[in-house]
């Protein structure tokens, strides 16, 4: 039994080896994948012990300080070996590390939580379509012709304003917007799959529809996915910081969001207090330019013509 | 298949698109209840209780769904968009759109004029000189391009232009708004929201009325939000040019003009820019889509009266009737832009029409 998993484990260790190897040959995907690992790690640590970061609250929440709300700058900037303000804090006197590394941890779940429910939605409907094609096919491709065609913040916007503006009615807009890009993208590669000889090979000797398109078809579309994921995992981040600095959220709520952040110190930036908005913004394009690296990286990595 | 025959069948494929697209906005507008529905259309000028009762039986709000959505066409095509309520403008979403959508069209032409300036050469160059400290340097602009997010680097162009808090001596660029308010007082076309007539674009506006400090005013506001808008689509423009060149670069045909002993400067003028523009063509169209995005934000930034401003204000202020107005907008602008390049992209490669 083991010996029969060890076998078919094989071939795919073997490959991911392969993948990494190809990844770590060019910079710029290795430094993608550092920023990305580092993004994550601290992701992680503050969800099992925030005290390890040298978070002082164990809260969900930003932290108001109503009592001295006017931004101070970073300890750094007066005494250069004091960092117990690393970031300095942002009105009203919200210290911007705690809020920053709060704010990463909810980015990156709510980015992979629509990606991948908008992933799982659309490789399924792609896959299904392009195996039986017919109408079901052209139901599902003229529906991703109309998602397509309205810009997706107007649209979740909409979505906000008619069923209330809240962090679970945007994860469900975004991902009735996202599925169809996977849908597109798995079709396509399931269209030329499905001609090839193994798969007719398995269908002439009996194995049933559900197998081939799980077993046969599916695993070899995945390569593209991989791309996509990664560049749709700074999108969608973008996109939740975009609305969040927009206006989207009502205002006391205080979730801790790198677009909110940046949002509430601007009038004091326009009169001075510059790193009110630049720590959180510049968080936020290191993950972005992190995970387009490693998307790009990997377009490369997993490219057939490549690889040999 | 002739140019025109495919004219036609591409117009045709337009009708279900934006079938599908008003069946969106529509499930949008009923999936929060009759009182949403009917407060997008009610007039803020004449009294509630009246208007309730009218617009139920206008609307057909207690029927079922269908004969709902027959209603809400036939108010669309009437010209029955509803009303919306924001700070900068309240009244009829139509006259609305009249006072918006001129401004962000100006916007997005002079960004999109500046990314493909900017864009198409800088691509051109980098495939020229592949693999050169050029080409690594428009490299790492494209990726910082689509990997920023569009309010924070108008934040910092804000800061850095428009302010003294980085560089105090070279705040040269309005803040905010589309004119010097000092400039406006008591001009008889500006009305007390800002807004002018007869266009709505204070730049044209200015021009008709012969005003050139307002003109110049008008067009130093409109530089910080046309520039941020771009910059994304620069790096977009920039890395599919580059690509479409070099793979061009690598044609028989180019190598054998080259042979011929024409002129490298030649070669890529005339042999390789024009056939390398093709595919760059289709990615215009994806670009002007993420234009519209980024138009929401940056008109929130600069206090710009556009349609993104409009969408913006509508959602603070929970306006059903201008947000409905609005995302109908936004589509009908992305589906008649798509039309356009595919049109555009037959015209230029018979390939795409003669095809399939």
């Amino acid at each position: 039994m083991f010996d029969k998993m060890s076998d078919s484990w094989k071939p795919r260790i073997e490959n991911f080896k392969i993948t990494m190897k190809i990844l770590l040959k060019s910079p710029a995907s290795a430094i993608g994948l550092i920023i990305v690992l580092v993004y994550f790690i601290i992701a992680l640590l503050d969800q099992v012990d925030p005290y390890i970061l040298g978070i002082t609250t164990n809260v969900n929440t930003l932290i108001p300080n109503y009592v001295n709300t006017a931004p101070q700058p970073p300890s750094w900037l007066t005494n250069p070996w004091d960092f117990s303000l690393p970031f300095g804090t942002t009105y009203p006197g919200i210290n911007l590390y705690d809020g920053i590394i709060k704010a990463i941890r909810i980015d990156i779940a709510f980015s992979l939580f629509v990606v991948v429910s908008g992933a799982i939605i659309g490789i399924v409907l792609g896959v299904f379509s392009a195996f039986y094609g017919g109408w079901f096919d052209e139901i599902i491709m003229r529906l991703t012709d109309i998602f397509f065609s309205i810009p997706y913040l107007v649209l979740v916007i909409a979505l906000g304003v008619f069923l209330g503006r809240s962090l679970e009615i945007l994860s469900i807009g975004l991902i009735i917007l996202w599925w169809p890009i996977y849908a597109r993208v798995v079709r396509g590669q399931a269209l030329s799959i499905k001609e090839q000889t193994y798969v007719e090979a398995a269908r002439a000797s009996g194995v049933k529809n559900s197998r081939i398109i799980f077993r046969h078809i599916l695993p070899n579309t995945m390569a593209p996915i991989f791309v996509q994921f990664s560049f749709d995992l700074a999108t969608i981040v973008l996109a939740l910081a975009t609305l969040y600095f927009i206006g989207f959220a009502p205002s006391n709520s205080w979730l801790p969001e790198l677009g909110f952040l940046s949002s509430i110190g601007y009038e004091y930036a326009i009169v001075g207090d510059w790193w009110t908005i630049v720590f959180p913004g510049f968080a936020l394009m290191i993950f972005a330019l992190g995970m387009n690296l490693l998307g790009d990286g990997l377009r490369d990595a997993l490219d057939p013509r490549l690889r040999r | 298949m002739k140019l025109s025959t495919y004219i036609i069948r591409r117009t045709l494929m337009l009708i279900p698109t934006l079938i599908g697209l008003s069946i969106i906005v529509f499930a949008l507008s009923r999936a929060g209840g009759i009182n949403l529905v009917i407060s997008a259309y009610i007039n803020p000028h004449l009294p509630y209780q009246l208007q309730r009762e009218q617009l139920i039986n206008e609307f057909h709000l207690n029927d079922p769904i269908w004969v709902q959505y027959y209603y809400y066409m036939v108010g669309l095509f009437q010209g029955n968009w509803g009303y919306t309520r924001t700070p900068i403008y309240t009244g009829p979403v139509t006259d609305a759109i009249m006072i918006f959508l001129p401004n962000t069209i100006q916007l997005a032409i002079v960004s999109f004029i500046i990314a493909v300036i900017i864009g198409i050469p800088a691509g051109q160059a980098s495939a020229v000189r592949k693999d050169s400290f050029f080409d690594q340097l428009t490299r790492v602009i494209a990726f910082v391009g689509i990997s920023l997010p569009v309010f924070w680097l108008a934040q910092i162009l804000s800061l850095a232009f428009a302010t003294k808090t980085i560089s105090p001596s070279f705040d040269i660029l309005p803040l905010s708004g589309t004119v010097d308010q000092v400039l406006i007082a008591g001009v008889s076309w500006i009305n007390a929201q800002g807004i002018s007539s007869p266009t709505h674009v204070m730049m044209i506006d200015a021009l008709i009325h012969g005003n050139l400090p307002i003109f110049f005013s008008a067009l130093r506001h409109v530089i910080l939000p046309a520039a941020t808008l771009a910059f994304t689509t620069i790096a977009v423009i920039m890395r599919y040019m580059r690509a479409s060149m070099v793979e061009t670069l690598n044609m028989d045909y180019v190598k054998t003009a080259r042979s011929k002993g024409i002129p490298e400067r030649i070669v890529i003028k005339v042999h390789a820019r024009r056939n390398a523009l093709i595919p760059v063509v289709t990615v215009l169209g994806l670009t002007f889509a993420g234009l519209l995005a980024g138009v929401v934000v940056i008109e929130t930034i600069f206090n710009y009266p556009g349609m993104g401003y409009w969408t913006v204000q509508a959602m603070l202020n929970y306006d059903t009737g201008g947000i409905m107005g609005t995302t109908l907008l936004f589509g009908i602008i992305l589906v008649i832009a798509n039309f356009i390049v595919d049109l555009l992209y037959a015209y230029i490669d018979p390939r795409i029409r003669l095809g399939e």
